[in-house]
């Protein structure tokens, strides 16, 4: 019998799956940073705000990214449901604590569909998500670095409004 | 026309000649292309059999079941759903785009 699947498809399916679960989780990603986005315009922290809009389009075209390789290796990409959004922080500090808390779930994901391509012997995805590994890292240590700006200047007095100043530095 | 899987209910075929493939559901043979063959599969896949059990979430024990673009429509009673994943899990490894059964459980 002719191979004809193959020849329409170049991953296997167990990727396809799992790469559709990341769609779910980068649009997820986005919409919670829309959330904080948000959250950081209500209460006063408009450069915050600007670096969480910025993080949402980023993690949009992540998504987007992922979606245009499984049309182009003649997947299934399905357009993702996105609910249960927090908009919900009781400081700043909660804030980018969170977002790296999503940063770190995110970056687990990416390296368990790499693992398991390996396990499959799917070389396109693995290949494929090497950009996404080494992104990751640049994520992570952002907010990383945020974090350890807002312990260095506190949050008392205008400890605040200097961390939102200093926020700039991340927003390329 | 090669059979690729057979289970209880239903059979896939796969005519290389026309490139498609075609599912025998009994009492109507559906023509499927690749791209359908991966829609039914999200469909078949997103189905909660669990919910089947549970007279609250599904009182009937029925899964309605629409194909190829809305041009055919099933209604799936809870032992011709497990069936038809059975197929498709199977038809799957037997086309060579899954790997074999249970590698990522």
């Amino acid at each position: 019998m002719k191979d004809i699947a193959r020849q329409s498809m170049s991953i296997k399916v167990e990727s396809m799956d799992l790469l559709n679960g990341q769609i779910k989780m980068e649009a997820h990603a986005s919409a919670t940073y829309l959330a904080m986005a948000s959250w950081c315009e209500q209460n006063g922290f408009f450069t915050s705000a600007k670096f969480f809009f910025k993080q949402a389009e980023e993690e949009r075209e992540h998504m987007m990214k992922i979606f245009n390789f499984l049309v182009d290796t003649g997947g299934n990409p399905i357009s993702p449901e996105v609910t249960n959004i927090n908009h919900d922080y009781s400081s700043i500090v909660d804030v980018f604590e969170s977002t790296l808390e999503h940063e770190v779930k995110v970056t687990k994901s990416i390296h368990n569909i790499v693992m398991k391509s390996r396990e499959l012997g799917d070389l396109a995805t693995e290949k494929f998500l090497d950009w996404f590994v080494l992104e990751q890292v640049e994520e992570e240590n952002t907010i990383r670095d945020i974090l350890d700006m807002i312990e260095v200047t506190g949050t008392e007095g205008v400890g605040l409004q200097m961390i939102d100043t200093h926020v700039a530095n991340w927003i390329e | 026309m090669n059979v690729v899987f057979k289970s209880t209910y239903y059979t896939l075929y796969q005519s290389t000649a026309e490139r498609r493939y075609y599912i025998d559901f009994g009492q109507k043979m559906v023509r499927i292309s690749l791209c359908e063959l991966l829609s039914l599969r999200h469909k078949i896949m997103s189905i909660s059999i669990e919910d089947h059990f549970d007279s609250d979430l599904n009182s009937h024990g029925f899964e309605v079941l629409m194909l190829c673009n809305k041009e055919h429509l099933f209604i799936l009673n809870t032992l011709e759903v497990l069936d038809l994943k059975t197929l498709i899990d199977n038809g799957f490894v037997a086309l060579g785009l899954s790997a074999r059964a249970g590698a990522l459980i």
